[in-house]
């Protein structure tokens, strides 16, 4: 490809971390209780909004911030379970989607009464980006980067090693299945809110580092994310990461051929194309 | 009077959001198609009309080229059929899709069509909105009818009304008729319709178009109400907004989705009639969206029918995944 800056690649790496990571907590709690959570973006902006808290108001480093706010959502997560979703266990995957829908209303001003609607930022030195191999690289955005794949990488041990993990992957491609042989699937799902909550948590203060924290900021980075997570096959991890990073990457190189504003329309064709080819995902493993 | 012409224009409101809840109820009240696009074709709605009816030209932010100044019956009739093809055009590329799959392509289509507004200035003004949008018979009022006056936003009501009823008659209408009877079949067991030889992918197409068409005249007639339009005005909580009116008041029930809409629609405007110096009232507009998002909740926990639904009926509660 001639006149492919590697600049953009970078941007793609940085851009596509933030969406696997985001895509990953999806995609295990849509694998597990088989709906879209649309609330999920709202978990992503409350993380980023404790964070926000310790470090701006609180003067706290930011590292620990971000730790406390990713760790604030899994419980959060459980406890929203526990009020809502669990009363909709066996209604159909629409219902849920529709209560979603409430509780996202609900959480969205909620942050918007206690955080205020403005933007913000956190308190990290606005510096200039050196340059290396010609690449502008932000100190933010290597953190992005690491901490994504330590997050990645930490899941993906979780998920094979662990027996937690085991019987979540067990779960997510049958449940019924995973039941008959003797895990506590109830319990399973307590598991599956606290990881994926955690890790919403996490992509939601990388999110407000990447840009600014709005209380929208969760839901506008959701369809990105939902591509991921149905290109990569919905409940597959690894897919989800990988369409992450794809879609990352391809929106940044996408400006080398369409105008720099519709990047986000890469996001939308792979989904529809992906839809339509490959209804179970590129490793066409998905659960149903 | 000041009272009163809030009442007249938050009754517009209202009448407006009736006719998108109307739409609504075609997709997924008589159809079963979920469409989160809803508020792209409210858009294109008001965009086409807003372009067929006003000039181009300078602007402080973006210069538009495009406007033809036609009268406001061409622009009602235009942002309909344009908003009820794009609803078929993105039909056509999804409509095959499971439920769910359906909800997240026609979301994402809705943001790339806003994104698409607010970046072709020579079409739309972009950021900046369309301004100065005329208003059918503008010059004929204030009316005066023996001692009564009648005010311009008076007058409008009664035309919106008219429209609403005229839609809602329409719609209930089409959904009894054997067309109406064939969507209701699709959405409860697709396979049968089409064991009976219909073509189910035909039958969903034009459920689409007519869905998204009346959204349009939906768009059209805010755009000429409220005489600016920017793109912030279409954001999906719009849609999200429409799905909770439609799913409170009842899917399947079209003078449900009118009351979800009535529901709706004054819970939003009912601050606009407290006086702004009680506790709390900076935060009013989150609370009465807080108070939208629990009732959509308690409704499908306690009623999944929604208010006026039909128990009959297949509805939004009880339809279990296959």
């Amino acid at each position: 490809m001639a006149g492919l800056d590697p600049q953009f690649i970078w941007f793609g790496i940085v851009s596509g971390s933030l969406i696997a990571l985001g895509a990953l907590g999806l995609t295990l709690i849509f694998g597990i209780l088989d709906f879209i959570n649309i609330a999920y973006g709202e978990y992503m902006a409350l993380g980023a909004f404790v964070a926000f808290s310790l470090n701006v108001e609180f003067g706290l480093p930011l590292f620990v911030g971000a730790i406390v706010g990713a760790l604030v959502v899994g419980p959060v997560a459980i406890a929203l379970d526990k009020a809502v979703f669990q009363h909709f266990r066996n209604r159909s995957a629409i219902v849920l989607l529709v209560v979603s829908i409430g509780l996202s209303f609900v959480l969205r001003n909620v942050i918007r009464i206690v955080w205020g609607s403005g933007s913000k930022r956190f308190d990290v030195p606005i510096e200039e980006a050196p340059t290396y191999f010609g690449v502008r690289i932000l100190a933010d955005q290597v953190g992005i980067v690491v901490l994504s794949l330590c997050v990645l990488g930490g899941t993906y041990l979780l998920l094979r090693r662990t027996d937690v993990g085991i019987a979540m992957r067990a779960a997510s491609d049958d449940t019924d299945l995973a039941r008959l042989r003797g895990i506590d699937t109830e319990r399973l799902v307590l598991y599956v809110w606290l990881i994926g909550g955690v890790i919403a948590g996490t992509a939601g203060v990388m999110l407000g580092l990447d840009a600014q924290l709005r209380p929208t900021m969760g839901f506008t980075a959701l369809i990105p994310i939902f591509a991921a997570v149905i290109l990569g096959g919905i409940g597959d991890p690894v897919g989800a990461v990988v369409g992450g990073y794809a879609i990352g990457i391809l929106q940044e190189a996408s400006v080398v051929v369409i105008p720099s504003e519709y990047k986000p329309l890469i996001g939308l064709i792979l989904l529809v194309v992906g839809l339509l080819t490959r209804p179970d995902g590129l490793f066409g493993e998905a659960t149903r | 009077m000041g009272y009163a012409s809030l009442v007249v224009t938050v009754a517009i409101i209202a009448g407006i959001y009736s006719l998108l809840a109307i739409g609504m109820n075609m997709h997924w009240g008589d159809t079963g198609l979920l469409n989160f696009a809803h508020a792209a074709f409210f858009a294109i709605g008001a965009y086409t009309s807003a372009i067929l009816t006003t000039t181009g030209g300078e602007g402080l932010l973006a210069s538009r080229v495009v406007g033809f100044e036609f009268p406001v019956v061409v622009g009602l009739v235009g942002g309909s059929v344009l908003a009820a093809l794009a609803g078929v055009v993105i039909a056509v590329t999804s409509v095959r899709l499971e439920g769910d799959y359906l909800a997240m392509v026609t979301l994402s289509s809705a943001e790339m069509i806003r994104l698409g507004i607010k970046n072709e200035a020579w079409l739309t003004s972009g950021a900046q909105g369309i301004k100065n949008i005329p208003r059918p018979m503008a010059d004929a009022f204030p009316l005066q009818l023996g001692s009564v006056t009648v005010g311009y936003d008076l007058f409008y009501l009664g035309f919106l009304l008219v429209i609403v009823a005229a839609s809602y008659l329409a719609f209930t209408r089409l959904s009894e008729s054997p067309f109406g009877r064939v969507l209701h079949a699709i959405r409860e067991d697709e396979d049968v319709p089409r064991a009976l030889g219909k073509h189910t992918d035909v039958f969903k197409l034009k459920s689409f178009g007519l869905g998204a068409g009346v959204a349009g005249l939906a768009g059209a007639l805010w755009a000429h109400f409220f005489f600016a339009i920017n793109p912030s005005m279409f954001l999906p909580g719009l849609t999200f907004t429409i799905w909770a009116a439609v799913i409170i008041g009842g899917a399947g029930n079209y003078l449900g989705a009118i009351a979800g809409t009535l529901f709706v629609v004054l819970t939003r405007q009912v601050t606009r009639f407290i006086p702004g110096d009680i506790p709390m009232s900076s935060e009013l507009p989150f609370i009465r969206l807080i108070v939208i998002g629990i009732a959509l909740i308690a409704i499908l926990y306690y009623r999944p029918a929604g208010l006026l639904g039909d128990e009959e009926r297949l509805v939004a509660g009880q339809m279990e995944a296959e």
